[in-house]
């Protein structure tokens, strides 16, 4: 189990990590979703040991690790770059820390080529031991630099956007492949990532990293469908987000007024998610409980098995809508049209001036 | 069959004023090849090939004739003082080349790998290059009283009372020889060892320090392996000029220690060219074996 515990660090007085804390268990597959600049390098490089924290604790099954030498911690790190090294083969850079690390080197070439090749079956690179690192492929390199680490068998292994160099279609590969080397070894796993699918997907815990602190720790379907503050559901890329404040028991919008859930008062972000708004007929009136916005039509784009439309709002802000073509087919609307959009009240999200989220009230039907 | 006669019309109407690429559009390469290949015919291989004909000719004392004999060259095996110069020439070489890594790969450690900062790391090497802003004979010749029975070392040695008497060892000696030699090559052995050093990319060294490996173990398995080439340049940088090297033996040696390239220089003082020749073949040889040889440590192309 690995505990941080308030953990701050700033380059020339700017602020990467501020006052983190988060756990990490044993035996689990743990995202953190940050944007660019939120500080994931910075935190995944002081857990490793490559930068020393300017105040706080990190404990590693009841250990104090915060200043132990990066090469005395036991932690496994796979970076981003892969690291590889130039001169040696694909072999010889998997051997490379069974025989030199400085604690428990294995000796017996015997033992190094046996648990070389095993984890090489692992990663799915059997027979390319012989190979050099420059002769194979993006998406080998990336199993090599995994195969590296996890060949040492690091209490945790820590993965900086490991997939982020990847061709979509490896992307897609890799994350069930990870999952399934993640499993077969049974140790935890803390990756770092900036993109929202990618980290709702792999994880079985999920990290929301904001300007240096956690926002949000919790399961990939809570963040999903409660981000914990505006913030949170704008990374998720996933929700409208409409700023205003709440006037008579309604959130208005500009000269919007959506109808909200009761006891939200404070309210001064309303969220919508892209997949809750049905299409209206221009002067259909919306049932009980539904809110409406009329919108200017802007684009649309095909995804293959869902459609992102794009309106412009009255106030002049865009709106997306998704539609999955399993659910209804796709609706041609021209450049400039006036569309009638309604979702459901109970299915908006609504937010405090700080970005908390304001707990929503009972009866509210599961998404 | 009209499709096919409107074709053969038409191209033979398009190609008639134009007969594919010009002439020296179909012979670029050999174009811009020209002024290189002209320059090392004349400079280079007419020269080489010249001192291998010079050497067979017939010297006598005090004239030259291109009739062949192998005379000057049993002349020079045959004698033991120039086949010692030889050897001598190879000794001084090999430590002059161990004095240079030593001093010169922590050097370049300290500025590939320690200065973070770019613009400080060209400002250090710079830095190095100032002695060359000197004359090469006044380098050289500043050793005499840095060295000598009355020179600097010595009387700061006896001052500090190490020694009693002064040590004659230091100058006039091969000593004194290879001091001045590591003094002025060094630096063309720090250069292209910094350069690799400074290339290597630090996440190869967090990559082993997180796989567990100790910073001697970094240095002997990465940082050491990857600056290779850096040495391998340097290498040769050093041996090409220390195996035709003549000032610095000849103003520190007092002319006790006699290089190939001393005895080349005295013989073309006494007018015996083709003898000069001789010599000249065999340094030529020598270079060409020592840079073959450092070459094979290293696959430099891909390297680099």
């Amino acid at each position: 189990m690995l505990e941080l515990e308030g953990l701050s660090k700033s380059f020339r007085g700017k602020a990467a990590i501020a006052n983190l804390s988060l756990t990490a268990r044993d035996n689990e597959y743990l995202t953190l979703l940050g944007p660019s600049g939120s500080g994931k390098t910075t935190l995944l490089r002081l857990i490793a040991g490559l930068e020393n924290p300017d105040s706080g604790r990190i404990q590693l099954n009841g250990e104090d690790i915060t200043y132990a030498r990066a090469h005395e911690r036991g932690l496994g790190f796979v970076q981003q770059n892969y690291a590889l090294f130039p001169h040696m083969t694909v072999f010889n850079n998997i051997a490379f820390g069974l025989r030199n690390r400085a604690d428990g080197a294995v000796a017996d070439d015997n033992e190094v080529r046996k648990r070389v090749a095993t984890i090489l079956e692992l990663v799915g690179l059997e027979g390319l031991g012989d190979r050099s690192v420059g002769a194979i492929s993006g998406g080998q390199k990336q199993r090599v630099s995994l195969a590296r680490t996890l060949v040492t068998e690091p209490k945790i292994c820590l993965l900086d956007e490991p997939l982020g160099a990847l061709d979509a279609n490896l992307r897609e590969r890799m994350t069930v492949e990870l999952r399934k080397i993640r499993e077969a070894l049974g140790v935890t796993f803390m990756h770092v990532t900036g993109n929202e699918a990618e980290a709702l997907a792999m994880g079985d815990r999920m990290i929301v990293l904001d300007d240096g602190t956690a926002a949000q720790v919790a399961d990939p379907n809570t963040i999903f469908h409660l981000p914990a503050t505006v913030r949170v559901a704008r990374f998720l890329n996933a929700y409208n987000i409409l700023a205003g404040q709440v006037d008579q028991g309604a959130f208005l919008h500009g000269d919007t007024k959506l109808p909200m859930p009761p006891g939200m008062a404070g309210a001064r972000s309303y969220a919508i998610r892209h997949d809750a708004p049905e299409f209206l007929d221009a002067d259909e009136a919306a049932p009980d409980g539904y809110a409406t916005l009329d919108v200017t039509f802007i684009a649309s784009e095909f995804m293959g098995s869902r459609v992102l439309y794009i309106f412009r709002r009255p106030d002049g802000g865009v709106f997306e809508v998704e539609r999955h073509l399993s659910r209804s087919d796709p609706i041609e609307f021209i450049g400039g049209q006036t569309c009638r959009l309604s979702w459901r009240v109970h299915d908006a999200l609504l937010y405090d001036e700080a970005g908390n989220l304001i707990a929503p009230a009972q009866g509210r039907a599961a998404a | 069959m009209t499709d096919a006669t409107a074709n053969t019309i038409d191209r033979s109407v398009a190609h008639k004023p134009r007969q594919g690429p010009s002439f020296f559009v179909r012979h670029r390469h050999l174009l811009l090849l020209a002024p290189g290949m002209i320059w090392m015919t004349l400079f280079l291989i007419l020269p080489l090939a010249m001192m291998v004909y010079v050497s067979f000719w017939t010297q006598t004392t005090f004239s030259i004739s291109s009739d062949l004999t192998t005379q000057s060259w049993q002349d020079f095996f045959g004698s033991d003082t120039y086949v010692a110069a030889l050897l001598r020439t190879l000794k001084i070489w090999i430590i002059v080349l161990a004095c240079t890594f030593v001093v010169g790969y922590p050097v370049a450690l300290f500025i590939g790998r320690y200065i973070q900062n770019r613009v400080v790391q060209t400002i250090v090497l710079v830095a190095c290059v100032i002695p060359f802003w000197t004359s090469f004979l006044i380098r050289v010749l500043a050793w005499r009283p840095m060295l000598g029975r009355e020179g600097a070392i010595n009387l700061l040695l006896q001052d500090i009372g190490v020694i009693t008497e002064p040590i004659d060892y230091l100058l006039f000696t091969e000593f004194s020889v290879v001091v001045g030699m590591v003094q002025i090559y060094v630096v063309f052995m720090v250069g292209p060892i910094a350069f690799m050093l400074a290339r290597i990319d630090g996440s190869l060294i967090e990559a082993a320090r997180d796989l567990g490996a100790s910073s001697w173990t970094i240095f002997r398995r990465i940082i050491f392996p990857l600056s290779l080439p850096g040495v391998v340049v340097g290498a040769i940088f050093v041996s090409v000029m220390v195996l035709g090297e003549f000032a610095t033996s000849a103003a520190l040696s007092g002319r006790k220690t006699n290089l190939l390239g001393n005895i080349i220089v005295t013989q073309v003082g006494s007018l015996k060219w083709a003898f000069a020749a001789v010599i000249g073949v065999i340094l030529t040889i020598v270079t060409a074996v020592v840079v073959t040889l450092l070459l094979r440590l290293v696959n430099l192309r891909r390297e680099l």
